[in-house]
């Protein structure tokens, strides 16, 4: 009996342990993902205090009263419940702009105005103004030389990657799963070795031998440097992927009077799909994610990545800048893993389950 | 897997092949081994363009090359150490399969979808002194009320471990995700037997799993090991760069903050060259002390 009572018990010990450490570990993960987010909707004057808000204030309140210089504002503080001054000034265009810098508020001069006007009955005016959350995000686009640009040359860049390393590289993978042929594992051992040096190092030659065919600082080019390591990785892949596809099918295809292209096309491209996803999401990460060699490749044309590495370096006192930018950055690469991850579970069978 | 016999052979020889590989035959004679050779070409050539080993003898002794070389070396050793460790425990963990695994398996993957530039906007607004760090310690009563670490101004060992800890954070993701992919192909009957014959679960990881998994283990540990020795951007980014010299952050150093000088693109395609010259041995030693060059005389795949 006592024995029962034990094993319960150290069962239960063994239980609560192990989600102990396994909610332990999934914080460890969350919290900079979480402030980063935070951070990014934390508008300057928060982003300055500290310690800094854990959750961003969606409404500000504020006051308005006569002050030395004109007209006083003050912003109520919810950690010491009283009202903070922030500026005295007489002039209502400064005092709206410096809402919205500052404070990420818009309110419009007409309404400061308004309530200017109210103070010849009383001595305080209140009010409350909901913040721009996004505010950071169209700042950083506003300062940001080009981010726009930036941004649809990064996603042609990742689509020529994507074009480029899986229809190279698929077709290397098809031809190491079905066929024997002189230098089959050189070649494939020295596919991965391409890795060894370093990205760099391939980027700065490169800009000669661009420039020499018309490529340089343009999505193209840039496409084709990536595309070295990805081609390796996909060719990796595909050739497992086209092993697990049985050759049957395609013999069948063919006795039932298709070409081979057609077979390709028509039975082992379908078939392959899951595994051609993985690829092209590594060849999206990839391109997506490269800076090194974009600094070095890009002169009046860069990629998103560069502008956001330079913000990111160049943003030591707004945080708040920073963090959108690299939430900006990270969102496409979440949301096109969404997009691709059905096919990866399949690939990956029980993994995602 | 599909073993190709003798008749297969036969009928496949034929030029198929060959056309289907040539494109990235092609594609990396053009724009692989062409840049590869015009930087060790770089490298050896002087400033007025004549054949020369000043470069090399400029890295090894006026620079901060001996810097450079042991914190990537430190960096690179104990962080692919410690990832390799937290990655295969997490893998058993996730496979043996508990209740809210598949969300634990996707939460444990979100770090792999941060773009580096992003991790690095992260750790720049979580390290600085009023940064979120320092704000979550205050909450949890760690500091008192305006007391604050400098977590980016410490000694230079603190920072190096501070790089490892950011860099395992990132990296833990993908390298268990393909332990996890490895676990799941392993046949479940020899895991068995090795219970039905006594073992613990213990000695069945040591004798069964882990020997079972080891080709696997080197595919993490290379990919790991050749990407871990090339880190720079986060550095660069928490730190700027001549702070923390690093192999290819000195790369970079000289292409593009010292373009100035003469031999700046030089120098630049020097250290690349010495930097793919140690990833390559540090590849082919651990290739080598691992075995699996015993195993790939079988056949690659």
């Amino acid at each position: 009996m006592i024995k029962m009572w034990e094993n319960t018990i150290s069962k239960f010990a063994k239980k609560t342990l192990f989600s102990i450490f396994i909610t332990s570990l999934i914080i460890i993960i969350v919290t900079p993902l979480y402030f980063l987010i935070s951070l990014s909707f934390l508008s300057s004057r928060e982003a300055y205090q500290f310690p800094l808000p854990l959750v961003p204030a969606i409404s500000s309140e504020f006051k308005l009263e006569k002050g030395e210089k004109g007209y006083m504002l003050s912003i109520y503080e919810k950690g010491d419940r009283e009202y903070q001054n922030m500026i005295d000034t007489k002039d209502m265009e400064k005092m709206s702009r410096y809402m919205r810098l500052q404070l990420s508020v818009d309110v419009s001069i007409e309404k400061l105005e308004n309530y200017i006007s109210k103070l010849d009955q009383q001595n305080e005016v209140y009010f409350k103004s909901y913040k721009g959350l996004l505010h950071n995000y169209k700042t950083f686009f506003a300062i940001t030389r080009d981010a726009v640009p930036a941004l649809i040359r990064s996603l042609q860049v990742a689509g020529l990657t994507i074009l480029i390393s899986l229809s190279i590289g698929g077709m290397a993978g098809y031809a190491f799963a079905r066929y024997i042929f002189i230098g089959k594992n050189a070649l494939k051992v020295s596919v991965l070795f391409v890795r060894v040096f370093p990205a760099v190092a391939i980027a700065m030659p490169m800009v000669i031998i661009l420039a020499s065919i018309g490529f340089y600082d343009k999505p193209v080019g840039l496409s084709l440097v990536y595309s070295v390591g990805t081609i390796a990785l996909t060719i990796w892949v595909t050739a497992s992927i086209f092993l697990g596809i049985p050759v049957e099918l395609e013999e069948a295809a063919q006795i039932f009077g298709a070409t081979k292209l057609r077979t390709f096309l028509t039975i082992t491209v379908p078939l392959a799909l899951p595994g051609l996803a993985a690829c092209s999401m590594y060849a999206f990460i990839g391109a997506w994610n490269e800076t090194a060699s974009a600094i070095i490749l890009t002169q009046f044309n860069p990629t998103f990545a560069v502008v956001v590495y330079q913000s990111v370096l160049g943003a030591v006192d707004q945080v708040n800048l920073a963090a959108a930018g690299g939430i900006l950055m990270a969102l496409p690469m979440v949301l096109f893993t969404l997009f691709i991850r059905k096919y990866i579970n399949q690939m990956w069978g029980g993994v995602t389950a | 897997m599909n073993t190709i016999n003798l008749s297969d052979l036969k009928k496949n020889r034929n030029w198929t092949p060959y056309f289907l590989i040539a494109p990235t035959v092609i594609y990396y004679i053009f724009f692989w081994l062409n840049p590869v050779i015009t930087s060790i070409y770089s490298s050896f050539k002087g400033v007025d363009g004549s054949f020369t080993l000043q470069n090399y003898i400029t890295v090894f002794t006026t620079t901060s090359f001996g810097e450079a070389f042991w914190n990537t070396t430190f960096i690179a050793g104990i962080s692919i150490v410690i990832e390799f460790f937290v990655a295969l425990a997490l893998a058993l963990l996730i496979n043996k399969k508990f209740k809210g695994s598949a969300i634990f398996l996707f939460i444990a993957m979100i770090p792999m979808a941060i773009p580096a530039v992003g991790v690095g906007a992260i750790w720049k607004t979580g390290l600085t002194a009023h940064g979120w760090m320092n704000s979550l310690l205050y909450y949890l009563g760690f500091l008192a009320k305006g007391e604050k670490l400098f977590f980016l101004s410490g000694t230079k060992f603190s920072i190096l471990w501070l790089i490892i800890i950011i860099d395992t954070w990132q990296v833990v993701p993908s390298m268990m995700i393909i332990l996890l992919a490895g676990l799941q192909n392993l046949s479940k009957e020899a895991k068995e037997a090795g219970y039905i014959f006594g073992g613990n679960g213990l000695t069945v990881l040591r004798q069964i799993t882990i020997p079972m998994l080891k080709p696997t283990i080197i595919t993490a540990v290379i990919l790991r090991l050749i990407s871990a020795i090339q880190i720079w951007l986060i550095v660069v980014m928490l730190f700027g760069f001549d702070r923390i010299p690093l192999l290819v952050e000195r790369v970079i150093y000289y292409k593009e903050e010292l373009s100035r000088l003469d031999n700046s693109y030089q120098i630049a395609s020097t250290y690349a060259v010495i930097t793919s010259v140690i990833v390559t041995i540090a590849a082919v030693v651990y290739l080598k002390v691992s075995g699996a060059f015993d195993m790939g005389k079988k056949e690659v795949m």
